[in-house]
């Protein structure tokens, strides 16, 4: 026992010496966006049914979403060494690795039934393993909606988060001299195509919202001069006024369930918040304060609320309980708040700011800690989330010359770093855009 | 019963003193500073080499003063360094490397050594003095074998120094897989975003075995795609690096196995 203790004794001694491995910490890295080589489906030559195009399109479609989100970028297809039936099977990997890609998409296309039948594989040039794979049976026609679906995927194997490319956004297209303001609403696919007018312009439309879980969307329209809040279903075209309220009523959004809708209404001057059970058409009131509420937006599990009052003398965001209790300022730095919005995260409450002449987008914490601003501008606001919580939609004008020309309004995207700001295309100008769910 | 108290209470004492007089000379940050300084100065293999030399000294020194002192008067400038040795004076050049503020004082220091030398050839000439000190520097700088050991044995009896890599060989590594390492901007931010890999090296720096990932339970935990994206992105950094440019091959055993810690966390954090 004695001589065993001895000889462990110099080991106690030199434990914390011995086994050391050296750590090295790597805390930076290559932020440019990660190389992906997107190669064009292979399908077979004597199944004339499919348009050459399609595989060509496809891959456009696929690589333009993830460029869009700038987290990947997708190496020219000039540069592949590979390109045939055999790489969708077994990649030659060192190929790849030399045009530096590191992940590689391969698939193919066939027809069954008269239905397209999409194979995918995105492989890891690295590890040199297939990381997903999915087959995709639709109507040949769709081919667009799976090229999306596709981008989600792959979008979603390597960030690990949801993608948000098969979405649409609606929004007001806007035509006409600004005193005369012609206003109706369209909605588009997120990379802009199908680009369809859903009203006539006759009468002037608002803030149109998307229902999280159905494809609907709330608006608001003037009719006989009084605003009202509107429902229409986008697949069957029905649309319906929402309760008939006596006074106006602004702001409508839905509940994250789809079953309410949350709204500003004004009586006598004074504008307060309330709820309305779409299948009882109940309606409650939150808030009661003789000051504007507005522009209420739910936390993704229903349970708070964000708005914007001025009853503190300005404009500034709150938070309450979705019963209306607990009502707590929460925007802290100086200036002015507007339209507060709930990622779909539930982390951050992204808002338009006023503040020395300037209009910022930005995000807080939703206590109101931690507020960045991801863009200013002479004009822009009503910012709307992608439904990963990643990107932001909002619209922004140009200043008009002194000869009132030159005037514009347009859709723009950010992400939560502040960086990869774009302009959306659309056929006319465009307003108060709002961003759908995964569509279903 | 009174052996066994009086065993216990000896060996309880035993181990209380060896602790006290032993802890210090293995954990002593003085000595372990040194070589830390040094890579900051001087270029990164010299420098951690210089613990294994000293070794032959031992054996050559006892020659070398000898002949030193046949040399004396023909070789004025060998002098100096012999009568430090002799005198059990601090050779100011291992200092030197430390730190050179160090270097003047101890120059200082020297200098009375060596002024009775000169007069014996010459009267006092303050011009062939720094002349001297010069000469004085260029030597021991061309003769490393005239390190004096006491210094160096210290070092080498410090195991930890064995295990270090010197900061301009870490960063050298550091910078390689800061190149290769796509960083998954995606992922949102979360304290516990740190992904730790191990990877084990050929001497020419190229993967011996796959790297592993330390935590790789959690990777393949279902709720866990944000830290599986990190993780794998941490392995196409290693993969995309292979081979790396390696530090010296002599010194293998210091960085074949290294644990590399992928943190995002500042970056995300935004």
């Amino acid at each position: 026992m004695k001589k065993l203790l001895v000889y462990l004794f110099p080991l106690i001694l030199f434990t914390n010496i011995s086994f050391a491995i050296i750590e090295i910490d790597i805390t930076e890295g290559n932020r440019e966006p990660l190389p992906l080589a997107i190669s064009e489906f292979f399908h077979d030559n004597n199944q004339e049914i499919i348009d050459k195009k399609i595989t060509e399109n496809i891959r456009t479609v696929i690589s333009d979403d993830l460029e869009r989100s700038g987290l990947f970028s997708s190496i020219d297809d000039k540069a592949f060494i590979q390109n045939n039936r055999a790489m969708h099977l077994k990649p030659r990997f060192a190929d790849w690795r030399l045009i530096k890609a590191q992940g590689l998409l391969t698939g193919e296309l066939t027809i069954e039934d008269d239905r397209l039948r999409v194979e995918f594989r995105l492989w890891d040039t690295f590890a040199e393993k297939e990381i997903e794979g999915l087959v995709l049976i639709t109507t040949i026609d769709n081919w667009r909606r799976i090229s999306h679906m596709i981008a989600d995927k792959i979008y979603e194997r390597l960030t690990g988060e949801e993608g948000y490319f098969d979405t649409r956004i609606v929004y007001v297209a806007e035509e006409g001299p600004k005193n005369k303001r012609i206003k109706k609403l369209a909605i588009m696919d997120q990379d802009g195509a199908n680009h369809k007018f859903l009203t006539s312009g006759k009468e002037l439309v608002l803030t149109p919202r998307f229902n999280p879980v159905r494809q609907e969307i709330t608006y608001l329209s003037y009719f006989k001069n009084l605003p009202r809040v509107y429902l229409l279903n986008i697949q069957t075209g029905i649309q319906e006024v929402v309760g008939d309220f006596p006074g106006m009523t602004f702001a409508p959004r839905f509940s994250p369930d789809g079953g309410k809708i949350i709204m500003s209404l004004a009586r006598e001057g004074n504008s307060d918040l309330y709820v309305m059970d779409l299948t009882n058409r109940v309606v409650e009131r939150l808030t009661d304060s003789p000051a504007i509420d507005t522009s209420p937006s739910y936390s993704p599990d229903g349970k708070k609320i964000t708005f914007n009052s001025d009853r503190g003398g300005s404009q500034q965001i709150y938070v309450m309980d979705s019963n209306g209790r607990n009502q707590k300022r929460i925007s802290k730095q100086g200036g002015n708040y507007a339209t507060p919005v709930w990622s779909p995260r539930g982390d951050l409450i992204a808002f338009t700011k006023f503040y020395q002449g300037q209009y910022f987008i930005g995000v807080m914490r939703t206590d109101g800690s931690g507020e960045r601003l991801l863009t200013e501008n002479w004009y822009q606001e009503a910012p709307s989330w992608s439904s990963n919580g990643r990107v932001l939609i909002f619209y922004r004008e140009t200043k008009a010359n002194d000869a009132g020309d030159g005037h514009s309004s347009s859709i723009w995207s950010i992400d939560l770093t502040g960086f990869n700001e774009r302009k959306l295309i659309t056929p006319v100008d465009a307003s108060d855009p709002s961003w759908s769910k995964l569509i279903q | 019963m009174r052996i066994s108290v009086v065993g216990s209470v000896s060996l309880h004492l035993f181990i209380l003193f060896f602790t006290i007089v032993s802890l210090p000379l293995f954990n002593n940050d003085e000595l372990e500073m040194p070589p830390v300084i040094q890579v900051e100065l001087i270029e990164i293999a010299e420098k951690t080499n210089v613990p294994q030399i000293s070794k032959k000294k031992e054996d050559k020194k006892p020659e070398k003063e000898n002949k030193k002192e046949e040399q004396k008067l023909n070789q004025p400038i060998q002098k100096p360094k012999e009568e430090k040795s002799n005198e059990k004076v601090k050779d100011p050049s291992t200092e030197e490397k430390i730190e050179n503020k160090k270097i003047e004082e101890k120059m200082i220091q020297n200098m009375p050594v060596r002024k009775p030398e000169i007069k014996k050839k010459d009267k006092f000439d303050p011009l062939k003095l720094a002349e001297l000190i010069d000469k004085q520097k260029d030597t021991k700088q061309t003769n490393p074998e005239d390190i004096v050991e006491k210094d160096y044995e210290a070092l080498d009896s410090t195991p930890s120094l064995d295990k270090r890599l010197t900061l301009s060989e870490e960063d050298a590594i550091r910078a390689q897989f800061m190149q290769c390492w796509s960083i998954p901007l995606g992922i949102p931010y979360d304290e516990t975003m740190i992904v730790k890999i191990k990877i084990f090296l050929n001497t020419d720096g190229s993967l011996l075995k796959p790297p592993e990932v330390v935590q790789h339970e959690r990777m393949n935990k279902p709720g866990e795609k944000y830290f599986r994206t990190l993780a794998e992105s941490a392995l196409r950094a290693v993969r995309r690096c292979d081979p790396i440019k390696a530090p010296e091959a002599e010194r293998y055993d210091n960085w074949k196995n290294l644990q590399l810690n992928f943190d995002p966390r500042e970056i995300l954090r935004g």
